[in-house]
């Protein structure tokens, strides 16, 4: 859905963007066009919608108990590898699909306790409150505008030539990869606001009630795959490292794919980032393009798209991120035209594509004089 | 399919304490659990209360008097007071609030629910509740009560207004009240006396009560201050509609009579005409606090504005950290217009504008 050689989706050859400029009178009928969409989307949500995301539910229960039960069965290989792989696909499906976009408020209409936003707690180290509010607030209000969205590098990465250079940064391909392997604390401790209390911007009084919070939730999941399960395991006679390094693996399996993903998102090739004054007197028409100019899509099957919680349509996402994810797909159709109706560029491209501009960046933008050519 | 039957479902129920602390301290998921005990019974679960309709019966042309059986998760519930019923329609978990007209030990409740011509939920209700099934509630609240003096009780219902109000009756009189208790209950046409048999066999039994009915669709049959005067009580509780409600409190005040009085009603609040963004009265569940507001403003801003502190983050729809309930009333939505009515349904205050009376729980 995503190939439109016009744009040369995901080639190397184009780096700047070539989005047209728009003037007030357009910029308020491109929002109201997006405005006239998402109306269309909420108007037709029902019962197709809540099976959907329960049936989401059903397979992450599946996938984990399923897994968890393999992994009990002890070293040998079939039933190690794919009770991990269970477990990890499970893990990574309630990552994305149900925890990240009920936290978002897509299921809130449904009125059931279950899918509501502002009540769900996920299977990560990162306490839900947190992410609530770094992510739905701070990430989406503020959407790649230097200074102010912490998502863009998360303070340890230089993506972009507008954000200054420190020596620090020299090593940034060790520090990514370093952020891909723990991913969740990455974002977990994104709200303790650290780099604020080594400045001392901050108090330790305020951090540490925080600190507390996400202590208890650490203590939760460690407690609960790297001590409970592994107990269990010897109580029935299993095997319990068997089962600690699977839960381990599938952990990690899980960072690295929501690290791949997210990364993805924003910081691809022809990812744009903006400068604090774009937020001054900002129109609604003007959100929505920051929106689409800073989200990148990636192209492929259902499956893919599952897999991502559907953030495989980040523009979608970022323009809608209230919507139910599953409606992204068809959605995009119509963005794609609307974009192009006005001369916007539409970031799509493949996982590998995509991710390999992503790579380039990190790799460009460790040295202070970098340009993208 | 149940592997326990209802009233061990229900001892069941009390002996789960330490699973709702490992649920409430999150090391387990409370739907995990409750998928769970769905297999041992249907209407089992952990904290939410589910209830097994037990029987139905008639009471008036348009009332359906409902016996439920309660999963053992309901907290002090007492008759007289509301309860949320819910049912889902096209994904969506709707609830309407219904009085608890007797409560039971054994955890056996009964509801009266009125046919409203094109209501949405109570048609269904009335038509497709079966017994067997098993059907959600809200925790009860409300704190309608029987006076604590003594002294002679009048209780005046219009509609379904006498749901609460039977619930309360029933209760006084079976636990000994002495003191006379006269009813009055207003309905439209002959035919909707709800529980009228029931009423006239206590009227028989207890002799410090009677039973009065008027109708509202014949000549001179709507109640009056006259009428009202000379209705014996020392207090008055009162449950109909807005506009009867407020007319009788009213007559019961100018007559000096207003030492004790509990009303209740149940009227839609009023809704604002499409041009009028006048005045309207914000009331503040949680907080207590009942202010005066405006059509226009966001409900985040006029309860900032009165000294509220509602959690909040974007400000503008993004982020859903300012979500909350409507209770009740009419919000529009600033971006689209688009009305929202629902009672029970998450609002965000930063895009919801009050759209007459309303009522959130914040
Ligand atoms: S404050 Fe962000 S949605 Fe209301």
């Amino acid at each position: 859905m995503c190939q439109r050689p016009a744009w040369g989706c995901g080639g190397r050859s184009v780096t700047a963007r070539v989005d047209r400029e728009l003037n007030p009178a357009e910029l308020e009928a491109f929002g109201q066009e997006l405005d006239a969409l998402r109306q269309r989307t909420l108007a037709d949500l029902g019962e197709a919608d809540a099976r959907y995301i329960r049936r989401v539910r059903g397979v992450v229960r599946l996938c984990c108990w399923s897994g968890r039960a393999l992994l009990m069965l002890g070293w040998f290989p079939p039933t190690w590898l794919l009770g991990t792989f269970l477990l990890g696909l499970g893990k990574i499906l309630e990552n994305m699909e149900l925890g990240h976009n009920v936290m978002h408020g897509q299921y809130d209409w449904m009125n059931d306790p279950e899918f509501a936003g502002r009540q769900y707690e996920w299977d990560i180290v990162g306490p839900a409150d947190f992410w609530r509010h770094t992510h739905n607030h701070v990430h989406h209000t503020y959407t790649n505008v230097l200074g102010m969205d912490d998502d863009v590098g998360y303070g340890v990465v230089r993506l972009f030539p507008e954000q200054r250079w420190k020596p620090f940064y020299r090593w940034q391909p060790l520090w990514v990869t370093i952020q891909a392997l723990l991913f969740q604390y990455a974002v977990a401790i994104q709200h303790l606001r650290l780099d604020k209390l080594v400045k001392g911007r901050i108090s330790k009084e305020e951090v540490r009630p925080l600190a507390r919070q996400f202590g208890a939730k650490l203590a939760r999941q460690w407690g609960k795959d790297y001590l409970l399960f592994p107990l269990l395991a010897l109580l029935l006679g299993a095997n319990a490292l068997a089962v600690l390094t699977g839960n381990l693996v599938a952990n990690l399996l899980r960072n690295l794919w929501t690290f791949l993903v997210i990364f993805c998102g924003h910081f691809t090739e022809k990812a744009a980032v903006f400068a604090p004054e774009v937020l001054e007197g900002e129109t609604r028409g003007h959100w929505y393009l920051r929106q689409l100019r800073g989200s990148s899509n990636l192209s492929g099957g259902p499956l893919l798209h599952i897999l991502t919680g559907n953030l495989s349509h980040q523009i979608e996402h970022h323009l809608f991120p209230d919507l139910p994810a599953r409606r992204y797909a068809e959605l995009a159709r119509e963005v794609r035209l609307i974009a192009e109706r006005y001369g916007q560029h539409y970031n799509c491209g493949t996982l590998w594509g995509q991710f390999s501009t992503v790579l380039r960046r990190i790799w460009i933008y460790r040295l202070p004089a970098a340009g993208m050519a | 399919m149940a592997l326990l039957s209802l009233s061990l479902a229900r001892h069941v129920a009390r002996g789960l304490q330490p699973l709702r602390r490992l649920c409430a301290a999150g090391w387990l998921r409370e739907a995990d659990v409750d998928l769970c005990l769905r297999l041992l019974h249907p209407a089992l679960r952990l904290n939410r209360v589910f209830a097994r309709v037990e029987a139905r019966r008639w009471v008036a042309d348009d009332v359906l008097a409902i016996e439920l059986r309660c999963n053992g998760n309901t907290r002090d519930w007492r008759a007289g007071q509301h309860v949320q019923l819910y049912l889902e329609q096209d994904g969506v978990r709707h609830g309407r609030s219904y009085s608890l007209t007797s409560v039971a030990a054994d955890g056996r409740i009964e509801l009266a629910i009125k046919r409203q011509p094109g209501g949405r939920l109570s048609n269904v209700l009335l038509d497709h509740l079966e017994v067997g099934e098993v059907v959600e509630l809200g925790q009860a609240f409300g704190d309608f009560a029987w006076p604590q003096e003594q002294g002679a009780v009048l209780l005046l219902a219009a509609g379904s207004g006498i749901t609460p109000l039977l619930g309360l009756l029933r209760d006084a009189l079976a636990r000994g009240f002495s003191a006379p208790v006269t009813l009055l209950h207003q309905v439209r046409r002959r035919g909707q006396q709800a529980f009228a048999e029931e009423l006239q066999a206590l009227a028989a039994r207890y002799t410090n009560f009677q039973v009065r009915w008027a109708f509202s669709g014949e000549d001179g049959g709507r109640l009056t201050a006259e009428q009202l005067a000379a209705l014996p009580g020392a207090h008055l509780l009162i449950c109909g509609p807005r506009g009867f409600v407020d007319q009788a409190c009213g007559w019961w005040r100018d007559a000096g009579r207003g030492r004790s009085l509990q009303a209740e009603s149940f009227s839609p609040l009023p809704v604002l005409a499409e041009a009028d963004t006048g005045e309207v009265r914000l009331r503040f569940a949680r907080s207590g606090q009942q202010v005066s507001g405006n059509g226009n403003a966001s409900l985040l801003e006029q309860a900032e504005a009165s000294g509220l502190r509602p959690a909040h983050g974007c400000r503008q729809g993004i982020c859903t950290s300012c979500t909350c309930l409507l209770l009740a009333g009419t919000v529009r939505d600033l971006r689209s217009g688009e009305l929202f009515a629902e009672p029970g349904q998450p609002i965000r205050l930063c895009v919801s504008a009050p759209h007459g009376d309303v009522e959130v729980d914040l």
